[in-house]
């Protein structure tokens, strides 16, 4: 049987959590296969490529925490990611290991080398996966389309290889007792693959940020493009104020356009907030601001179009135009 | 030095992409920087994949402010994944040399954000994605670039020239399209090409598509609709029995 690869998402010398998502996924496809019609019941293989400066700790840690085979990747010294580099490195590995699936975390790394890397490979790409199950004979992908509001499902018209970027906090790694059985492999890069060097890492920024005010905050009202202009934006403020110990945040298109700073962004590239209520003005709830304000423990959302993903993730949605409600409410604190 | 910016009319609302607005602003900005004005030392060269009516997003980016237009007519075949786009796309642009080829960070309607590092590949180009800034001249055939990662970072890197870059939102603020250049774009005439001149066989996805379905409900999802002051008042009501106020 094929094995499926992961490949292992390391960032500043250390493993990122969605690796082990990576690996809960991987499990999900191998039980799936082996319930198939004609599935073979001989065990399939997982195996992890974990490339790093000094991987070996790395593997030693997929290996004791999972039990899955892994190859520790050692790249050369002062080089770091670029998606050049992890296509010249990857792509001979896996056409030795000719896997089934290649799982890649559907983060910024993930985004940036998977297509090109599945182009090469002559593989199928499937980006942003966030759902897999079976029809009994095939396995079907989801992926979410047209703004978030609906999944896509596909089927693959052949035996051949797919590359599929997971969207992360779908696969939750199951605690179990790991049945140690993989093993590690070592293996190192030359610096000089006879490929022209294109494109080369400077080094890695922080934006400054001041997410904490919104980290504390147990009470957030947050306001998305549906509140239509810049000048709406004082009555959400105000509206945030009939509250006690609240705070506003945004959505990224209002950062952008520069109407409000970044230290009020939620989502994947902003803060991951998790306050008692969070009140979502206006915001249609894409997958990338879904990421930052999941965890909440009540989600109010005022839209005007009950049809918007952010009414399947919140317990109570208002539908009504934004403004109208906030001085009606405001009108009668 | 020739630009070329990968554009595409949203299924859902048959506007131009948001994303792919500040793909041709960053191009744009760029002419405005380092062309002599009314020169065509720097040319913007807009290109479309898609449908024949898909042409309004080119007379869009003209009233832009872009060069020249070339409209791929794509067969109708229901799914068109990136694969098949960029497949098309870098026919077209294989044959021309273009140092720098943008494209947004992914389209809102298929949210696969893969057309600009599949064309890449296929072209042999370097490609950098998410980028939220971009910087040209410093050195001679390199643009730099900030690629950004999650939770405030970014990565600075150089990159050869000619690379594809896709551009996330926030890089700029896109212009408006001018009336002034709007009626220049009247005259403009489009380059069109069809899908099936492209190829002898054209490209097909391995993959087919099964449903179109909702996503999964996460929660309660308890609709309130109503006058404003009943809404108003049932809101309060949760507040009080969540214990929020
Ligand atoms: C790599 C990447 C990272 C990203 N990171 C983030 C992130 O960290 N945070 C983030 O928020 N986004 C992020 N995004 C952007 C994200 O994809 C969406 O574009 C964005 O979240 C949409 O913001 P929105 O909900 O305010 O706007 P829209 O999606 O335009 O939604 C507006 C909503 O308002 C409603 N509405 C309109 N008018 C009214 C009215 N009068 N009254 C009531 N409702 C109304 C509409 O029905 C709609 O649901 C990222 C995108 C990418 C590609």
């Amino acid at each position: 049987m094929k094995p499926i690869l992961i490949i292992a998402e390391v960032m500043d010398g250390s493993i990122r959590p969605v690796t082990w998502e990576l690996i809960a996924a991987a499990r999900v496809i191998k039980e799936l296969m082996k319930n198939n019609v004609g599935g073979k019941k001989d065990s399939l293989k997982i195996q992890v490529i974990v490339p790093a400066q000094n991987p070996l700790p790395l593997a030693k840690k997929i290996l004791s925490r999972t039990g899955v085979d892994v190859l520790a990747l050692q790249i050369p010294e002062d080089t770091a990611y670029t998606s050049e580099a992890y296509k010249n490195w990857l792509s001979p590995l896996v056409r030795v290991c000719d896997p089934s699936h290649i799982l890649v975390a559907h983060t910024s790394q993930g985004r940036d080398f998977a297509p090109g890397l599945a182009v090469r490979l002559e593989a199928i790409s499937l980006a942003g996966v966030n759902k897999i199950c079976s029809d009994g004979d095939l396995l079907l992908y989801y992926r979410p389309v047209l703004n978030n509001t609906r999944n896509m499902v596909l089927g693959l018209e052949s035996d051949l290889l797919v590359v599929l970027t997971l969207m992360p906090g779908i696969f939750f790694p199951r605690v179990s007792k790991v049945k140690s059985c993989g093993s590690i492999t070592f293996k190192k890069i030359c610096r000089w693959s006879g490929q022209p060097v294109r494109m080369v890492h400077q080094k890695i920024l922080k934006q400054e940020n001041n997410h904490q005010i919104l980290k504390t905050a147990p009470i957030i009202v947050a306001a998305g493009r549906g509140i239509g202009e810049r000048s709406n934006l004082e009555y959400v403020f105000r509206f945030a104020k009939c509250f006690l110990a609240s705070a506003v945040a945004a959505s990224r298109p209002l950062v952008d356009m520069g109407w409000i700073g970044y230290d009020h962004q939620v989502g994947i590239t902003g803060a991951s907030v998790a306050p008692r209520l969070y009140i979502a003005c206006g915001i249609s709830g894409s997958s990338q601001h879904l990421a930052g304000m999941k965890e909440s423990d009540w989600v109010v959302s005022i839209n005007k179009n009950f049809q918007a993903p952010i009414c399947s993730n919140a317990d109570l949605c208002i539908v009504a135009d934004v403004l109208p409600f906030i001085l009606a409410f405001l009108e009668r604190e | 030095m020739k630009i070329l910016v990968c554009i595409k009319q949203g299924l859902d609302d048959g506007k131009m992409s948001r994303f792919d607005e500040f793909a041709l602003e960053e191009a744009l900005a760029l002419k405005d920087k380092l062309g002599k004005p009314g020169s065509l030392d720097v040319v913007v060269d807009v290109i479309t994949a898609g449908p024949v009516h898909a042409v309004a997003v080119l007379k869009r980016a003209f009233g832009m402010g872009a060069d020249r237009g070339i409209h791929i007519i794509t067969r109708d075949i229901g799914y068109m994944p990136a694969f098949v786009t960029a497949s098309n796309l870098a026919v077209v642009a294989g044959r021309q040399d273009y140092d720098l080829i943008l494209t947004g960070i992914m389209s809102q309607d298929m949210m696969e954000g893969q057309t600009g590092p599949m064309l890449a590949e296929f072209l042999g180009m370097p490609c950098a994605t998410a980028v939220v800034k971009s910087k040209m001249g410093t050195v001679p055939g390199i643009v730099r670039v900030e690629r950004e990662m999650e939770n405030g970072y970014k990565d600075c890197l150089d990159v050869h020239l000619p690379a594809v870059l896709t551009i996330q939102a926030g890089i700029n603020i896109p212009r408006y399209p001018s009336l002034s250049k709007m009626l220049v774009a009247a005259k403009k005439s489009i380059t069109t090409l069809v899908e099936e001149d492209l190829f002898s066989n054209p490209v097909s996805p391995k993959e087919f598509l099964v449903a179109i379905e909702y996503p999964d409900q996460t929660r309660a999802g308890q609709r309130l609709d109503g006058s404003l002051d009943d809404q108003v008042r049932q809101f309060q009501s949760f507040l009080q029995e969540k214990g929020l106020v």
